[in-house]
């Protein structure tokens, strides 16, 4: 009697986890489900006056929360030769985009921002080229290479050469340099 | 050709698709399919008499049920001697037949035409692989062989693992990542079959397939050496304005036309797109309305496939679907 | 992509010609090298698919004379009746298409971005062409041909007199763009007009400058990559078990992608008959993958990683004798040699290393003589010249850069094995031994 009373709460609480593993994010395949205004985030960390307060996207954030966007953009990363200038976020003849120094700004917004928009001394402009979503996926991809991102969303292996360690095991840092205006979900 | 197996057999599988012979393991056109065939007979043969035996003994024992009779110790022995030896006899049969057809599969072929195939998320590569390396062709989608000729198809992936499966030709043969498989086949019948991915891969596994024609030696040299051409030049203004536009926006960053700038690997090739019947690894046929339906939003036939929806004006997808039906 | 000449005495343009198209990732990084009344440039970008060629603009006016290619079929590459290869395998039509599949030569190396050497009296032009492009040698089968070879050409035409090919079908990166030493060298009873030549694959080659026949090939370092090479065919037997394949991680190749030297150039004394190598001695990992055609961005389709290669030093100055085919002397150093180096009348060979020691050492023992500390790693070519006080100044430029030194200018992250290219993993420790600079430093030598 103790025992089935047992078994039957037990199964009712396995069945009940496992609906509650079902639906764990959803994938949008054709485009950003988010309604709103695109990000133009700004460049420049000066503000004439009284700085104005930095607002985070839905869009952006969540492109860097979600687990299948992040793991495409890992793959549109060297579909697209990033890794030929930026090697696995060590950098080669462009600079590392695994540590916290950024030129034009680490934020999501301001990452997707500088793939469309290409920067001076090299970084070319794929606007045109890449869909709007390949780049907030790649740029989602890019901030986990820095550790910004959740460890329940970023991969925790490496594939191939296994060269770098995975994202869950990189320390989060900040970035520097740029506007400071991220925003895009909880630090791990 | 070996008359079709009665459907119902097929234990309900796919009935139209199996039954008019394009994907059917029970209608072999090559000889290793063959081979399986012939086991799958025998195995079928002595299945059906082991199933009428037991049958018959349930029935026997049935009638005699209730009576009282002493044991026969000796013909008792007797029978489970015979049934021993019977079940023994018909394993070791089964087992050698098992061996022999495996040895079939893979015997030693001799100047076999060598194909290499690279799966992707969710289509095929097919690299016909030469000696002489200007005679290399890559095309997608469809493999196209000579009669009579053994193929030794060489199996990659880029990413997940699966697994080609042509039921007409061969078993089923993995593609793994960081390995290579090779499956073997030699078709004897020209015709045009249907193969497709058979190891789950994700989302769009169900739309995977492989579209195969196996030619006489004349047609299929013809094929070869018209898919070696690059890209005829577009002919008409729109198409002329579509090339253009190709290789200047999101097109040419996955996908390759052979004669042209456009040299991606990550997308089928498409020199000969319109020379192809399928369209999306054989979701849909290939036709005008098709093909453009397909440009403009890719998601809505399978959905979860790399390729995105790329932003274009009416006139500009007009354009590029001129100038990719003119890829014959 | 601009070949620009300056007046000497007061720096005003006399001439600037377009060569190259920054968009498909075309770039000069070479100096030209100026042969009678030519001025002779080459193009950079063979990890941009970018397709190699030698041009030749008139001196005066800058017009362009010829263009000879390193891909395509024989016209393009200037190949025509006066082509004379020695080996069987160089001989053929087109062969620069039909060694590649498809289209691939259009987008295949070969660029010219090294040295470049003279005779005056055979009136040849000797050059070498890069590596085949991509990295990831499973999408050119063939022999790749120009690439990964030496040229022989007529500078008034172009026109190719011979051809040989280091690296066939090139699989780790081994550019042979390498500078190109002629000497005149006794081999049995004659003295023979040579092309010697520390490759990049591995091996000390000893051509006739003539008809480009290889005279000897040997190991200058520590090489596994190819076993040896075949002087009767002139090809390299490339070891098996270390070829790398498509999705496979392949280890331990030696020499690393630099090769056992890369383009710094070695000197060669008439005195002590030997030829100073200032060389490296990495390893490496290697593993291929498919790689997309993107027109200006990077075709390289392989990840490296490169580290310290047997006896963990990673730099070396090796004093070849290339008549007995042996080192003389090794000065062996922690950080890899990426200048150049020069010997001198005194018997003096100078070079510098990565953490600034600019040294003289003695020609014929190798001891070290003298060394000056500069603010930053030597990857210059050191030269000497006569002042106008008569007094001989010996000069080089100090700043740390290249391949080498990319994790110091670059700030590269090394946790990242295949930074740089794979070099940072080498020279973690560059950062700490080395700063960036740019200084020009200049010695006069006693009275």
């Amino acid at each position: 009697m103790c025992s089935r009373f047992r078994s039957r709460h037990v199964a009712l609480a396995i069945a009940l986890l496992a609906a509650a593993g079902c639906q764990r994010e959803s994938r949008e395949f054709q485009t950003a489900p988010v309604e709103g205004a695109q990000p133009h985030p700004r460049l420049s960390t000066l503000q004439p006056g009284h700085p104005l307060a930095t607002t985070a996207s839905d869009i952006g954030a969540h492109y860097a929360n979600n687990a299948w966007h992040i793991t495409q953009g890992g793959r549109l990363y060297r579909w697209f030769n990033c890794n030929g200038c930026h090697a696995a976020g060590g950098g080669a003849i462009g600079p590392a985009l695994m540590d916290a120094e950024w030129r034009y700004g680490g934020s999501i917004e301001q990452i997707h921002a500088s793939i469309l928009e290409g920067r001076p001394n090299g970084m070319p402009a794929w606007r045109g080229k890449l869909t709007d979503q390949q780049a907030w996926q790649l740029a989602a991809y890019i901030r986990a290479l820095s550790g910004n991102v959740r460890n329940d969303a970023a991969p925790s292996r490496r594939e191939g050469m296994a060269a770098t360690p995975p994202p869950t095991r990189i320390p989060t840092q900040p970035p520097r340099g740029g506007d400071d205006s991220s925003g895009t979900g909880p630090a791990p | 050709m070996r008359p079709l197996r009665p459907c119902w057999i097929g234990l309900g599988v796919l009935p139209l698709a199996g039954c008019d012979g394009a994907q059917s393991a029970l209608a072999p056109a090559g000889d290793q399919a063959e081979a399986i065939g012939r086991l799958w007979d025998l195995t079928l043969a002595v299945c059906v008499l082991v199933y009428v035996l037991v049958l018959l003994a349930l029935a026997w024992a049935l009638r005699r049920r209730g009576r009282r009779r002493a044991t026969d110790e000796r013909a008792m022995t007797k029978a489970l001697v015979a049934f021993v030896l019977f079940t023994g006899g018909t394993l070791t049969l089964l087992t050698v037949a098992s061996f022999v057809t495996d040895r079939r599969l893979h015997a030693p072929v001799r100047d076999p035409l060598h194909v290499r195939i690279t799966a992707s998320q969710w289509w095929w590569q097919v690299e016909y692989l030469s000696a002489d390396p200007s005679r290399q062709l890559t095309t997608a989608n469809e493999l196209h062989l000579p009669v009579d000729r053994p193929v030794r198809i060489e199996l990659a992936t880029t990413d997940v693992i699966h697994s080609l499966w042509i039921p007409v030709l061969a078993g089923k043969q993995d593609l793994i990542p960081g390995h290579h498989n090779v499956l073997v086949v030699t078709p004897r019948h020209v015709g045009r079959y249907r193969g497709q991915c058979a190891e789950f891969c994700g989302l769009q596994h169900a739309h995977m397939a492989l579209d195969v024609q196996v030619d006489g030696t004349e047609d299929f040299a013809a094929w070869y050496a018209h898919q070696l051409q690059p890209a005829p030049t577009p002919r008409s203004a729109g198409a002329n304005a579509g090339q253009r536009l190709f290789a200047a926006s999101a097109c040419a960053m996955c996908h390759a036309i052979g004669g042209t700038d456009a040299g991606g690997r990550v997308g089928p090739d498409l020199t000969h797109l319109a020379s192809r019947r399928t369209l999306a690894a054989g979701a849909l046929p290939l036709d005008r309305t098709r093909l453009a339906a397909w440009i403009l939003d890719p998601q809505r036939y399978k959905p979860g496939t790399n390729m995105p929806q790329v932003p274009l004006q009416p006139q500009q997808l007009d354009q590029v679907t001129d100038y990719l039906m003119e890829l014959q | 992509g601009n070949t620009i000449a300056l007046d000497a005495k007061n720096g005003k343009e006399w001439w600037k010609t377009s060569l190259a198209d920054i968009q498909t990732g075309e770039s000069i990084t070479m100096a030209p090298l100026v042969v009678k009344d030519k001025v002779l440039v080459g193009d950079a970008g063979g990890e941009f698919g970018v397709r190699g060629w030698l041009a030749a603009l008139d001196l005066r006016s800058g017009r362009l004379a010829w263009k000879a290619y390193s891909t395509g079929p024989d016209a393009d590459v200037l190949i025509g009746s006066a082509f004379k290869p020695f080996y069987a395998g160089d001989r053929g039509k087109d062969l620069g298409m039909k060694t590649w599949p498809g289209q691939a030569w259009k987008i295949g190396g070969g660029t010219t971005w090294g040295w470049i050497s003279y005779d005056p009296q055979l009136d040849l032009v000797y050059y070498g062409t890069g590596n085949p492009g991509p990295w990831n040698a499973d999408q050119r089968p063939g022999d790749n041909k120009w690439t990964s070879g030496v040229f022989a050409r007529d500078p008034d035409t172009g026109q190719a007199r011979w051809f040989y090919q280091f690296s066939p079908h090139d699989l780790y990166d081994y550019d042979a763009v390498n500078e190109n030493l002629l000497l005149d060298l006794p081999f049995g009873n004659a003295t023979r007009k040579v092309l010697a030549r520390p490759e990049r694959n591995g091996f000390f080659y000893v051509i006739d400058r003539a008809t480009g026949q290889v005279l000897s090939a040997d190991k200058y370092g520590h090489a596994t990559s190819i076993e040896r090479v075949d002087l009767k065919s002139g090809r390299p037997t490339y070891n098996e078990a270390l070829k790398p394949q498509s999705g496979r991680v392949t280890r331990n190749i030696c020499p690393a992608s630099p090769g056992e030297k890369d383009w710094n150039p070695s000197a060669f004394s008439p005195r002590t008959r030997l030829v100073y190598i200032p060389h490296i001695n990495l390893c490496m990992d290697i593993a291929p993958s498919e790689v997309n055609y993107i027109a200006g961005t990077p075709y390289v389709g392989a990840d490296v990683k490169m580290y310290a290669g047997p006896g963990g030093y990673r730099g070396v100055v090796t004093a070849w004798d290339p008549v007995r085919r042996r080192a003389a002397w090794e000065v062996k150093e922690d950080l890899p040699v990426w200048s150049g180096a020069l010997a001198t009348a005194g018997d003096l060979v100078f070079y510098g290393t990565m953490d600034g020691w600019f040294k003289a050492l003695d020609a014929r023992t190798g001891a070290e003589l003298w060394k000056f500390k500069t603010d930053s790693g030597i990857i210059g070519q050191p030269v000497s010249y006569r002042g106008p006080d008569g007094r001989q100044y010996i000069a080089v430029l100090s700043g740390v850069g290249g391949w080498a030194g990319a994790i110091v200018v670059g700030n590269l992250d090394t946790r990242d094995a295949t930074a740089g290219g794979g070099f940072a993993n080498a020279v973690r420790d560059l950062k700490d031994k080395s700063a960036p600079g740019g200084t020009l430093y200049v010695f006069a030598l006693p009275k």
